[in-house]
């Protein structure tokens, strides 16, 4: 399962050095008129994509830095960012 | 060899299954080369156009619950439809220990009654489920975490579990393999023990609550894949499967790991749910030298003797969520080290087979039992991260009693999923580690 990622400014690393930040879910939503349901479907709600996904990652044992890569949840590889989203 | 299952009446019958006779082998060898015979839960049956209830899922939490549907209910007409074969997922990836010595009143209760149903079931289904209630060593390697147990051995205490908190001295009395020196990484200070907990041997549980289910008619279609689930005004009426269009108005996922995919791909309906793979393994066969369950939280490392002397051990699983049941060096060297500090004695014995599984899990690592809500006649039953087998046979019960009434049972109130809205997440983290990124 050897999960290799591309971090921006350290290039291709070890994905051990790497913590999982979550799914991306778009910019965190405005306080003002924020309802429980909207907050929990931000904080905790997931879809489990089996498939390419966008993710969050942070370089932990390496510059810091937080980046977004695609990532195939099926092989567990790094991909290149889908037709759509390029 | 020729297996044979004793019958109440004292006769025997012999089983036509997995481990084929060898003359039965002999005599259809030329038809096929195995498996021809019939399997205990029948031959393939026909796929009806419609269903009482179908259930995604051919675990055990699908199994379970379409036992008790057809046994306590009189729902029979029931579906249960497994893309691959049954057992194959979490029910055949686990290493079979069971305990009922959580964290919160609301997972003591129902992991009780589960601990208390496996001799009942073994009876029921006449089927050898082959408890071992060997009881389990939960070490602790702090005063930190002696103070934790302490508290975990009330709530169990307080629900009639039995559980008690026990010393180095006493945890070495127990398991004289144990290394209670001082020169190891994370030193010895107690244990939690649990002695009504122990192992079952999980493919028989596939096996015989899958004979038990499809003898009371359940239908239960093996490499059939769901692929779209149905409503209509906010009610559930059918299932879309590779074998062709089912009409009903229940359905209930409980597909394990491959659950929250699929309600979100099928119903648009997200779950607080992350998809990890944790690994496992065996050493090879070895003299009786644990007759425990044991396993570490600072080693993060369970380990436990299996009736055939293999050394079954596991819990790694890589933080990031995938799909995959492969497993990885960095965590074979891992248990190889953690093993050998606590147990020096397997200094060098191998490990001969490893595997994976997918985990579901929950950011208060409690799982989602939930149903009409926010569609009529859908229920689900996912989120046990690594806790699916020990539950499945009270789960089954319980949410056979709620597909069949409508209306949920108090013991699986707690459990459902807007728990997460309302801001009511269970307290069954303390233990939790470096999993998801919910922490």
């Amino acid at each position: 399962m050897a999960l290799t990622l591309t971090c921006p400014i350290c290039g291709k690393r070890n994905g051990y050095e790497f913590r999982y930040g979550g799914e991306d879910k778009g910019p965190r939503p405005a306080e003002e008129g924020l309802t429980p349901r909207d907050w929990c479907d931000y904080a905790h709600m997931n879809k489990c994509v089996a498939g390419v996904q966008k993710e969050w990652w942070f370089h932990r044992d390496g510059c810091g830095s937080w980046f977004t890569t695609y990532r195939d949840t099926v092989r567990n590889l790094e991909v290149d960012a889908p037709e759509a989203n390029k | 060899m020729y297996l044979r299952e004793k019958k109440t009446d004292g006769s025997s019958l012999p089983i036509e299954n997995h481990l084929i006779s060898t003359d039965l082998f002999f005599r259809r060898k030329g038809e096929r080369m195995f498996l021809k015979s019939k399997p205990l839960w029948g031959k393939r049956p026909r796929l009806k156009s419609s269903y009482d209830a179908v259930i995604i899922g051919g675990g055990l939490h699908g199994l379970a619950t379409a036992y008790y549907l057809a046994k306590e209910h009189g729902i029979t007409d029931v579906a249960i439809i497994e893309k691959r074969y049954i057992g194959f997922g979490g029910a055949g990836r686990n290493t079979a220990i069971v305990r009922a010595n959580q964290r919160t009143q609301y997972n003591v209760p129902l992991y009780k009654e589960a601990l208390d149903l496996w001799p009942v079931l073994t009876k029921e289904l006449n089927f050898n489920l082959m408890f071992n209630n060997c009881g389990n060593l939960n070490l602790m390697h702090s005063e930190a975490a002696m103070k934790a147990a302490r508290m975990t051995i009330a709530t169990a205490q307080f629900h009639g579990v039995e559980s008690h908190l026990i010393d180095a001295k006493e945890a070495k009395e127990l398991v004289p393999a144990l290394n209670i020196s001082e020169d190891i990484t994370f030193p010895i200070h107690g244990a939690m023990f649990h002695p009504p907990g122990g192992i079952v041997r999980h493919d028989a549980v596939v096996w015989g609550l899958a004979k038990g289910a499809a003898r009371l008619g359940v239908h239960i279609h093996q490499q059939t894949e769901a692929t779209a689930i149905h409503t209509e005004g906010g009610k559930i009426t059918g299932v879309t499967t590779s074998r062709g269009r089912i009409h009903t108005p229940r359905v209930l996922v409980a597909a394990g790991g491959y659950s929250a995919g699929i309600i979100n791909q099928m119903l648009g309906i997200k779950l607080p749910i992350s998809v990890l793979t944790i690994q496992a393994m065996v050493t090879q066969p070895l003299k009786p030298i644990l007759n425990h369950v044991v396993s570490s939280g600072a080693y993060h490392c369970y380990a436990n003797q299996t009736l055939k002397g293999e050394i079954a051990t596991g819990a790694h699983m890589d933080p990031w969520p995938n799909y995959t049941t492969q497993n990885t060096a960095h965590y074979i060297k891992h248990q190889a080290e953690a093993l050998s500090d606590w147990l020096p004695c397997l200094r060098g014995v191998k490990f001969m087979r490893i595997w994976g599984g997918l985990a579901d899990m929950t950011p208060d690592m409690a799982p989602i039992m939930d149903g009409n809500d926010p569609i009529e006649g859908f229920y689900m039953d996912c989120g046990w991260g690594y806790f699916g087998f020990k539950s499945c046979s009270a789960t089954g019960k319980y949410m056979a009693q709620f597909m069949a009434s409508g209306n949920c049972p108090d013991m699986l109130k707690p459990f459902n999923l807007r728990r997460y809205e309302n801001h009511q997440l269970m307290g069954e983290t303390a233990a939790l580690v470096n999993y998801t990124p919910d922490n």
